[in-house]
């Protein structure tokens, strides 16, 4: 890690119009569980489970702020040209790649995290919440580690990285996973869902993600330490373009 | 212990992309002085640039730099200092930051002094709190430079480093150059502007289609390229007396006669330069000027690219 | 050219003469920027790379005719054939994509390369620049949405066993087809520009295209399913739900049960004139866009 590094990245990520916008973006999960508070529902835990933290926050807003800042924190910097300034600098790539995820990772951590932590408390306001809050926050804050290096690794392979990421996210993820029952070993949703099982204790009838916690856990461990590998690699023989 | 390794030694490289060749079995060494990689529009400077900063891998042949490759070898950049050409810069640091954020990634003992000290050597004091976001070309250059010089790189390498750089800050930027080649420094920088090449580098290397048309002093050069005549002006007491002696010479070609001017060709630019004054004090003619015609770059350049 | 005499300056004529013959004039530099762009979406006259993703996203949706085509030429003639307002509600996806992807490239890189000025110093007017590319665009879209169905259409008449009882059976659904899918293409296209259009960087754009889909969908979902009441309005914000209630309602057919359509009680219509209301706004926002922009 690199603090200087650290510090250029964060100013990078949070420019202010950027900030606004993502705190806006993390207000849509709060405001839907007040409209279903006020709706008054029956099944608040299933609800909470299974519609605001598994399918809207984990299968939509933790990927895309993911793909925001993982792909962001390098990519922009090959897009802009800045990039040949860091690279031109007698620092290990490794400590280039992991000061960036480290940023990156934080900055949707913090995002998600806190969008999931008030929109859960208000879904489950007065109700039991059977680790179902600590579950998801520990969820996504796993999650959105595994997103950014891999997101990151995207975009030192290729200039579309966000195109490639979105394919990846909401085809693969999304619908694949949905019709062949192997893929959910290679989806990362998946694997944020399982880790949210390990500590959320609720009937498989509220909460039933396709993984064990187990095979969860390693495979999330698994994706990210390749994915950084792979970045690093990558990065090491990084080749600036022709007519750029 | 053999002799220490040269600051740039390039042996046999070549570089290609598909079936594009952009570097042809260029090989090279360079010492400490000012050296300018001159060459038309796409002929490869920036890819043998690119190549020597590490940013691309040479397809065949060795690239060493103190005697490491360059390749994979990030820590040869405690050593050099590299000017991209791109004007990208970070648009929300300033002028400073951007200087201090090198100093602070060369892991220098004092980051705030060193940015101080290249701000002041490219004259960007008045700038350096402003974003680099609204700099202009020229500053946005200069700031480049700055950052580059931070940690006082033994090798600098700079691509297309006048582009939109006025006159004086330009006549500056040399300066500055000259002086730091005076302290040892290795300098190689890229240009297609005869002009600066010509002014600011001692030895030159030009670079065509790929490959190395020649290298050295470009007077030096000129004077190897022995199947083209050099041309003298002169003016003399009696142009006429001293074209009919003239003519007599072994070393010239042919003489030609306008208004108040004689031009003389010759194929050895030594012998003639060594038997003219003999020629003309035995004619009885005053010799007032004698000038190479073509001894500028371009000419030399010219007949390079065209050959 | 003759000798220059080497001490006086002089200007030799090149050759070099104004273009007096006939102007093309403003109708003809819309008809080119509109096929210019046209080609341009995918990837025709650009280098390979560019042509990657728009051709992808292409296949993805020719994939289900083609299947379909496949199975009903080695099987039998007795397949299920896929239904047009179900196509479209399958298209959608790769339009989306194609809008992710591609609508930042259509105006972004006039306004990165600063080549905006070039464009309005010329016959073209601010507002022909803005609805050419539009209408370029909304093109592109609508190969994505009619020529699968277009190609289905043949495949499946020229496959059964009676072409005229086929075109008999089937003759309505074709101005029902193109209404949904010139529509589609309007409504999801000029909204897509507009926002793409706010900015000059590929990947903010890209962001917020995909947010206008994706953000709104699980909310429109969520918001119909399970908070109910005034909720229900929000099947007319997510456009993948919207615009499928606008096929439904152009093929006067019911939604299914529990469905976003189905649980939000809103007459289908309504979704109608959701697209043209979303079609017109968008385009309104990127002639304003265009309008003012310093070029």
């Amino acid at each position: 890690m690199n603090g200087t590094l650290i510090r250029l990245t964060a100013r990078q990520l949070l420019g202010q119009k950027r900030t606004v916008l993502l705190l806006l973006f993390g207000l849509v999960p709060v405001l839907i569980a007040v409209l279903y508070r006020v709706a008054g529902n029956d099944e608040p835990q299933r609800w909470a489970a299974s519609a605001l933290n598994a399918r809207l926050i984990i299968g939509t807003f933790l990927p895309l702020a993911a793909l925001v800042f993982g792909t962001a924190a390098l990519g922009s910097e090959f897009e802009d040209g800045t990039a040949v300034y860091i690279l031109s600098k007698p620092i290990p790539r490794r400590v280039i790649v992991l000061s960036k995820l480290l940023v990156s990772w934080l900055a949707t951590a913090g995002v998600v995290l806190a969008a999931t932590v008030v929109a859960t408390i208000i879904a489950l306001w007065g109700e039991p919440r059977d680790g179902i809050l600590v579950g998801f926050a520990l969820a996504v804050v796993a999650g959105a580690l595994v997103y950014c290096a891999l997101f990151m690794w995207l975009s030192v392979l290729t200039s579309r990285a966000l195109i490639v990421g979105l394919l990846y996210v909401f085809i693969w993820e999304g619908v694949i996973t949905r019709l062949f029952a192997g893929v959910r070993f290679f989806s990362v949703r998946q694997y944020t869902l399982g880790i949210a099982d390990t500590v959320v204790d609720v009937p498989a009838r509220v909460f039933n993600p396709r993984l064990g916690e187990m095979e969860a856990v390693a495979l999330a461990t698994i994706t990210t330490a390749l994915t950084v590998y792979l970045a690093v690699r990558r990065l090491r023989r990084w080749e600036i373009g022709e007519a750029s | 212990m053999s002799a220490p390794a040269p600051p740039i030694a390039v042996i046999n490289v070549s570089r290609w992309y598909g079936n594009i060749v952009a570097v042809n079995d260029i090989s090279f060494a360079l010492g400490p002085g000012i050296t300018g990689l001159l060459g038309p529009n796409g002929a490869g400077k920036s890819t043998m640039l690119h190549m020597l900063s590490g940013f691309l891998q040479p397809s065949a042949g060795e690239l060493r730099v103190f005697g490491e490759s360059a390749w994979e070898n990030p820590g040869m950049y405690r050593r050099i200092g590299l000017v991209p050409e791109r004007e990208a810069v970070y648009p929300f640091l300033t002028g400073y930051e951007f200087v201090l954020l090198a100093a602070q990634l060369q892991r220098l003992p004092n980051p705030e002094e060193a940015a101080r000290q290249a701000i002041a050597m490219v004259e960007l004091e008045d700038a350096a709190g402003r974003a680099t976001g609204g700099y202009s070309k020229g500053m946005k250059q200069r700031v480049k430079i700055a950052a580059a010089l931070v940690h006082d790189p033994e090798i600098l390498l700079l691509d297309e480093p006048f582009n939109g750089a006025d006159p004086r800050q330009r006549l500056q930027m040399m300066a500055m150059l000259r002086e730091m080649a005076a302290r040892g420094r290795t300098i190689l920088f890229s240009s297609h502007i005869l002009e600066e090449v010509e002014r600011l580098a001692e030895e030159v290397l030009v670079i065509v289609a790929g490959r190395l048309a020649a290298s050295g002093d470009f007077r030096e050069i000129r004077k190897l390229m022995t199947d083209r005549p050099h041309t003298f002006n002169v003016r003399s007491s009696d142009n006429r007396a001293l074209a009919a002696a003239l003519v007599a010479d072994p070393s010239v070609y042919g003489v030609e006669l306008q208004d108040g001017l004689l031009q003389v060709r010759t194929g050895e630019f030594a012998a003639f330069t060594l038997a003219i004054p003999g020629v003309a004090r035995q004619a009885g003619v005053s010799i007032y000027e004698l000038r190479p015609t073509d001894e500028s770059l371009e000419s030399v350049f010219s007949y390079l690219v065209k050959r | 050219m003759p000798p220059a005499d080497q001490r006086t300056g002089s200007i030799y004529d090149l050759g070099y003469r104004r273009y007096d013959g006939l102007r093309l004039g403003r109708q003809h530099a819309v008809l080119s920027l509109y096929v210019y762009t046209l080609r341009g979406a995918f990837g025709i006259g650009r280098r390979a790379s560019s042509k990657i993703i728009p051709i992808i996203i292409t296949v993805i949706a020719f994939l289900p005719a083609l299947i379909q085509l496949g199975v009903a030429a080695i099987v039998s003639d007795e397949v299920d054939i896929i239904r047009p307002e179900n196509y479209f509600g399958f298209v959608q996806v790769p339009v989306a994509l194609f809008c992710a992807a591609i609508a930042p490239e259509i105006t972004g890189r006039d306004m990165r390369q600063r080549t905006l000025s070039l464009y309005f110093s010329r016959a073209l007017e601010r507002r022909d620049y803005a609805l050419a590319k539009l209408a370029a665009f909304a093109t592109a879209l609508m190969v994505l949405t009619l020529a699968p169905q277009a190609l289905l259409l043949v495949g499946n008449g020229l496959a059964s066993k009676d072409l005229a009882d086929y075109v008999g059976d089937n003759w309505k659904d074709m101005p029902r087809t193109i209404i949904s899918g010139v529509g589609i293409a309007a409504a999801m296209g000029a909204v897509a520009l507009a926002i793409a259009a706010q900015t000059s960087r590929r990947a903010y754009a890209t962001i917020a295209v995909v947010a206008w889909f994706l953000v709104t969908w699980p909310i429109s979902g969520i918001l119909v399913a399970e908070v109910g009441g005034a909720g229900r309005a929000a099947a007319l914000l997510s456009p993948f739900d919207f615009v499928y209630g606008a096929t439904l309602w152009v093929f006067d057919v019911e939604p299914d049960q529990d469905s976003v359509q189905d649980l939000a009680e809103i007459p289908l219509w309504g979704y109608g004139a959701a697209v043209a209301a979303y079609a017109a706004a968008g385009t309104a926002l990127v002639i304003r866009r265009f309008g003012r922009i310093a070029a």
